[in-house]
């Protein structure tokens, strides 16, 4: 059994008029379908559009698809009891994009991180201290972080509270969803080490949403590839999608940029 | 950077100095019973209209009574009215502007449109009109007040939770597992209600003028309980021969809204908020 299975997920978006009621519909997932395995890294690559954010959400249980079903660990998400989705949900956490506004700009470090933690967890202070100290530890902070507000890190550390945030609750899956691509190219090799480390030091499996080819190739172990709501390609590894034939596929891949600027123009 | 450096010291030594006004106007507020040399309502008319004695710094008014004493048991009424009026429109538009920002939906369909509905008219015609229907008296024109005013309040608390709410820390702590009311309480409410209280600033001198201008009508508080606004109005007869009668309440008013509007503005500056519905 997959740990995540989409199940021919359509979703749309209503231009809800409320006036005339019926709204024109904009179909932003269209019958996609894909599994993620425990342990494993799949990258979810397409160009602005695509509909990847949309269905970060809908696998995080944030927005219910029109059609179509999200069994985690083999449990439909939309479907079950509140308790059970609670407890699905301590399992599935999410790293975004934009690191400044992903934390409260009122909160703490400790407090950041700490969330997760009081809504799940029973730990006396002294063990809920201890336990973000090595979260801090964990994403290379130093524990006397813990005090210091969101407008004292950099972008970098910022998204490390992120990520320590999301591996608080010990999940079983992360979605990323464009983690790394706000960051600079040292802090985006930095960030990507450290996801890697992690994943197998606690076991995770990733959902990698990205529009970075690069780094979907250094992280993932298979990738699948989005077009205007439809999945276009799905390959095991990056020799399968540099091999694949889509037009798509094709222009993605071009967009790589060389390391050597003069001899590709050469060719 | 100098600049900036400088425009946020000048402006909180703005904020500093009116802090200290208002502190004293308040303190003299509380303290009106102790510190005034008379009973601001014991009539003495042979001291009718009387100039300035050692005994009443500030001369007795048309019934002879001490107006030193009546100013300040007047700063009591005003500050301390304004005050309510303030609070607790604050808190109805903060419930009611949070809770319709947050569910959205029909809920806050409604009720804005409601808000809209009477924002529409001009306030004082409002309030007028509630005091009519209330009967006169202070309490009729505090609680007529905060029905109007609480729809400000509640449009603008309602417009930042709606901005707030698209932000990705919000969309963290539910993945996090914060219920809604965690999340209203630990994330949205903390992120409003400043940028509020320092806009509300600006509202108080409106309260503290609403009040006066509906005891100047009669409307608020009755005689002879000292109020700023009647005060004004009792002495509007003598305004030939005595105009200080209405000098002195007028510059009250003056002094007190011009210092709760600098204040208001300069911490809007410190804190880069805007006014807005």
């Amino acid at each position: 059994m997959s740990l995540l299975q989409v199940n021919n997920v359509t979703h749309s978006y209503g231009a809800t008029n409320r006036f005339w009621r019926a709204g024109r519909q904009k179909t932003v997932l269209s019958d996609v379908s894909l599994s993620i395995e425990q342990g494993e890294c799949l990258g979810l690559l397409g160009t602005s559009g695509a509909g990847k954010s949309t269905l970060g959400k809908v696998i995080l249980g944030l927005e219910k698809p029109r059609k179509g079903q999200i069994l985690f660990q083999g449990v439909d998400l939309y479907e079950t009891n509140p308790s059970t989705r609670r407890r699905l949900r301590r399992d599935l956490q999410a790293v975004f994009q934009d690191c400044y506004s992903s934390v409260n700009p009122r909160m703490n470090a400790e407090q950041i991180i700490g969330e997760p933690l009081q809504n799940y967890e029973r730990l006396s202070p002294n063990e809920h201290r201890r336990s973000i100290s090595m979260l801090l530890e964990s994403v290379g902070l130093s524990p006397e972080d813990r005090g210091k507000y969101p407008h004292q890190f950099s972008g970098g550390q910022l998204q490390r509270i992120n990520i320590a945030r999301a591996i608080a609750l010990k999940p079983k899956l992360i979605v990323l969803d464009e983690a790394v691509s706000s960051l600079d190219m040292v802090n985006q090799t930095h960030v990507l080490h450290l996801l890697d480390e992690l994943k197998t030091s606690f076991g995770l499996s990733y959902l990698f949403i990205t529009h970075d080819v690069k780094a979907a190739c250094s992280l993932s172990n298979s990738l699948v590839v989005m077009e205007k709501g439809e999945v276009i390609e799905s390959c095991e590894d990056q020799s399968q999608l540099i091999a694949s034939s889509h037009p798509t596929v094709k222009k993605l891949l071009e967009s790589i940029l060389s390391e050597h600027p003069r001899s590709r123009s050469i060719n | 950077m100098i600049a900036s450096i400088r425009t946020g010291l000048r402006s909180q030594k703005t904020a500093a100095v009116c802090s200290v006004i208002l502190f004293v106007l308040f303190s003299i507020a509380i303290l009106a019973p102790w510190i005034s040399p008379h009973d601001p309502v014991e009539v003495n008319l042979a001291l009718k209209l009387q100039s300035p004695t050692w005994d009443y710094p500030l001369g007795n008014d048309h019934l002879g009574r001490c107006n030193l004493s009546r100013l300040l048991h007047g700063a009591q009424v005003s500050l301390g009215f304004a005050s309510l009026i303030f609070i607790s429109s604050l808190l109805i538009g903060l419930l009611i502007g949070t809770f319709s920002g947050y569910k959205g939906g029909a809920i806050d369909l409604v009720l804005m449109r409601f808000c809209e509905g009477v924002m529409a008219f001009p306030t004082l015609v409002l309030v007028l009109g509630l005091v009519g229907l209330l009967g006169p008296g202070l309490p009729q024109v505090v609680l007529a007040m905060v029905m109007v005013q609480w729809v400000y309040y509640a449009r603008m608390f309602r417009g930042m939770v709606l901005s707030l709410k698209e932000r990705n820390f919000i969309t963290a702590a539910r993945i996090s597992g914060s219920s809604h009311w965690t999340i209203i309480r630990r994330h949205i409410i903390p992120n409003v209600l400043p940028p509020i209280i320092v806009m509300g600033t600006l509202e108080i001198g409106w309260a503290i003028m609403d009040i006066a201008a509906m005891s100047f009508l009669g409307l608020g508080i009755q005689p002879p309980s000292p109020e700023w606004g009647s005060m004004i109005h009792e002495g509007k007869s003598y305004i030939r021969s005595n105009p200080e009668l209405m000098l002195y309440p007028g510059i009250m008013i003056l002094i007190v809204v011009i210092t709760f509007n600098v204040l208001g503005e300069a911490l809007s500056e410190r804190f880069g908020v805007k006014r807005r519905y």
